[in-house]
């Protein structure tokens, strides 16, 4: 039940990185395959978004991630940014033909479709978002 | 890691983990694409929704000329991330 945390470039090519952690923590707590690859969607969801919404923002993001008997919690802070609520992006026409569907808020809609809890909360002393998630195990 | 690669016959395959950091190689080929292709899934492990968005851009495209994608050999997890996102009334997913 050890959260371990890490913190990355305030860049979309820090990916990589990003997954590497995620990868090491899945392997050493048992986490099966189905899982690992939705912690990889919702944390690479979460970390482009603030990345591309929060220009200017602290160099480093974090991410916290921690196994608490059958969930997964992740945390996601960022810091020196401006609120922006996942709770309030677009939500896509996900029934609609090719011909009505617009662009925007895939992202955000596939992590609320795959996670138990999403929670948000902003500081604004500190100009602090913090992001957490529930994960159940799906094996 | 992610690969991309336009075999002789035509189809797309794609190999590895296209993620945001990777989605612009990926773009350049999609980009080629001028009429109906087959894109082949058998060694993508992860795709994100920077990827199905660019799928999904190219689809539209070849859509309104009358073509589009065929996605073949998608692993369990990716085809329930299509379900998901209603891509699979978007696309052929032939196997």
């Amino acid at each position: 039940m050890t959260e371990v945390s890490g913190e990355f470039r305030r860049e979309i090519d820090a990916l990589g990185e990003v997954f590497a952690f995620l990868e090491t923590f899945s392997d050493g707590q048992g986490v099966d395959e189905k899982t690992s690859f939705c912690i990889n969607l919702v944390v690479e969801e979460l970390f482009t978004n603030m990345v591309r919404h929060n220009e200017g923002g602290g160099d480093q993001i974090k991410v916290s991630i921690e196994r608490r008997d059958n969930r997964v919690l992740l945390e996601i802070v960022d810091t020196d940014v401006e609120p922006f609520d996942p709770e309030t992006a677009e939500v896509p026409m996900v029934d609609a033909g090719i011909g009505e569907r617009r662009p925007g808020g895939l992202g955000i809609y596939l992590v609320r479709s795959m996670v138990d809890d999403l929670n948000y909360d902003y500081e604004p002393e500190g100009r602090r978002m913090r992001i957490t998630v529930t994960k159940t195990l799906e094996n | 890691m992610f690969e991309i690669k336009r075999n002789e016959n035509g189809t797309i395959s794609l190999n590895g983990r296209l993620d945001a950091s990777q989605v612009d190689a990926a773009r350049a080929v999609f980009n080629q694409v001028k009429e109906s292709c087959e894109v082949d899934f058998a060694e993508l492990s992860y795709i994100s929704s920077a990827g199905l968005g660019l799928l999904f851009g190219t689809q539209k495209r070849l859509v309104d000329g009358g073509g589009g994608l065929t996605l073949i050999n998608l692993s369990p997890h990716i085809r329930e991330i299509f379900q998901i996102a209603g891509f699979d009334n978007i696309f052929e997913i032939a196997y």
